[in-house]
This record gives structure tokens, sequence and C-alpha cells, in this order.
């Protein structure tokens, strides 16, 4: 082990800046790969990475930043084609209702927000919301929302221009509150057993026992899950 | 600014990325607004609990030993 040398002294700078984001960048592999193995396999290139070209990264400027855009592209390099595509079924499901209170909302028909269901919404129906989301929409909604990023910073991470990243965070965030919602409408269905509980936006008309109990059980299916 | 306005922007207020001039429009709204006031609570709870559900992953130790251990080889014995 000799003193002075550059190579050991460049990776012990380097471990002390880089090494506190190792969660941060695990977490968003994570999200994204959605495989623990696959996403400890995208950190450590990431670092390889980052270790390689350290010298190019400018003094004074965001690391962080620097740090999850070579994430971002190793992962669309390697990861991004090996992942399964979201479940097909649950998107689809999932895009009716999105697009249908996006009309809603342009006709000025401007519903309360669904506070209530909130309260069903456990951590896993989050997760697989989150995890529904295509990757493109998953990226902005993780380093907004998980990293704190600013919308200048996710536009340098994600190398898009600011009104993308803007409308990628606006709809991306959108679907994930609409799926989310539609998995807490299945934990109320199912846990009560009552229609009531059951306020489906694609049907307006008032829920009735017979026709509602099939509805719910077509919905289930459908859902996938 | 109307709630239609005010629904399209909300994200932009709750980011704190809302310029000046739009702030002005949009707290004008706000005050008046009781609805729309609570979309933005309402906004606030769904991030709370996206952070809440999706913050958990932490690096496990294995990954970070390897890492380590590489960058004291000076980056040498990275699989790529």
């Amino acid at each position: 082990m000799g003193k002075g040398n550059t190579s050991e002294q460049r990776g012990w700078d380097f471990e002390a800046v880089a090494m506190p984001f190792v969660d941060s960048l695990y977490n968003t592999a994570y999200r994204m790969t959605r495989n623990a193995q696959d996403a400890e396999d995208l950190v450590q290139e990431t670092y390889l990475k980052a270790y390689r070209y350290y010298d190019k990264f400018q003094e004074g400027t965001n690391f962080k930043a620097w740090l999850f855009k070579i994430l971002k592209n190793t992962f669309i390099n390697h990861y991004r084609k090996k992942q399964q595509a979201p479940p097909q079924s649950d998107f689809a499901d999932i895009e009716d209702a999105f697009e249908t209170q996006v009309s809603r909302e342009a006709a000025g028909q401007i519903k309360s927000p669904e506070e209530e269901l909130l309260e069903d919404v456990l951590d896993e129906d989050v997760q697989r919301a989150l995890d529904s989301l295509p990757p493109d929409y998953r990226m902005a909604v993780i380093l907004a929302d998980l990293e704190g990023f600013s919308y200048k910073e996710i536009a340098e991470i994600l190398e898009l221009p600011l009104g993308t990243v803007m409308s990628r965070l606006y709809r991306g965030r959108k679907l994930l509150e609409t799926a989310m919602l539609d998995y807490a409408r299945e934990h109320g269905y199912l846990r009560d057993g009552k229609p009531a509980k059951m306020r489906s936006r694609r049907d307006s008309s008032p829920s009735q026992a017979g026709p509602d109990e099939k509805e719910g059980e077509e919905y289930r299916r459908k859902s996938g899950s | 600014m109307n709630c239609i306005r005010f629904r399209e922007t909300i994200f932009l207020y709750t980011d704190n990325e809302m310029e000046e001039e739009l702030l002005v429009a949009f707290r004008e709204h706000l005050v008046l607004c009781p609805e729309c006031a609570r979309q933005i609570d309402y906004t606030r709870r769904v991030r709370a609990l996206l952070k809440q559900g999706c913050s958990k992953n932490r690096a496990p130790e294995r990954l970070r030993k390897r890492i380590i251990i590489s960058l004291r080889r000076g980056g040498a014995g990275f699989q790529s």
C-alpha cells in the first residue's frame, strides 16, 4: 500500500464524495429496474463510470445530479430493454380512468379530491402504482418526489427541455394518483363488500347490489391481481 | 385565475417553482376557493404517501462493500 499513489488517492477522494449517495442511487435503481440484482449491478456500474470520468466533473457543479445522469444513461443503455413491460391490463385501466378525469376537468366538472380514498392506500399500492408508470414518467416522478431535484436539475439529468420535464411530471403524477386510488378502491370494495364504497368514475349511475357485484368481479379480474 | 388554470399549474406551486407573476394570481384564487385549497393538501398528501411507500430501499451492505473495495483498489475489480 504505497502512500501518495495518485490512483489510490483519487479513489479516497471519490469515495468520500460519492458514497453518501449510494442509498439514493440504489433506491432509484430499484424502482426503475424493479429487481434487486439489476439494481445492484446498475449502481455498481454507475459508480465505475463516475469514477472513471471523475476528472471530467466540474468542481462546484451539482455532483448528485451528475451521478444521477450517469445512472440514467446506464439504465437506458443496459437495463431498459431488459425490463418487462408494466402489467398492460393495469395500465390500460388506469389510462382510461385518467383520460376520463382529464376530460372532466377540462369540461369544468371539477370534483372534490377523493380524500377519503387516500385513507385506504397501502404502501404496496403506492409501489404498484409507481411500478405501473412507463419508465420515462416514472423516472421524472422519482427524481422530483423521492429525490427532491428541482426542474432545472431534472432537465440536466434527463437531458431534456424544461417544458418536457414539466409535462412528464404532470402526466406521471396524475397517472400515479389515478393508479393509487384505483388500488385503494379495490381494497375498500374487497374489505367492505359494500357497493356504495365503490365510486367508479367509469360508471356514473348509482350502484346497486346485483349489477355492481358483477362489475366488481370483472374489475378485479381485469386488474390482474 | 379560474379553477381549471389553478389545477393546471398546481404542481408549479407545490414544487416551489412558480414565478412571482403567477404566484400572485394563484394565491388570490387560493384564498377565494376552498375546493382548490383542498386540492393543495391533497396533492401534498399524495406525494407524502409516495415518499412513505417508495423510499425504503437502502443499498445492501454487500453492495457498499463491493463498491468501496473496488474504489480502494483504484477502480480495479469492478465488473463491467
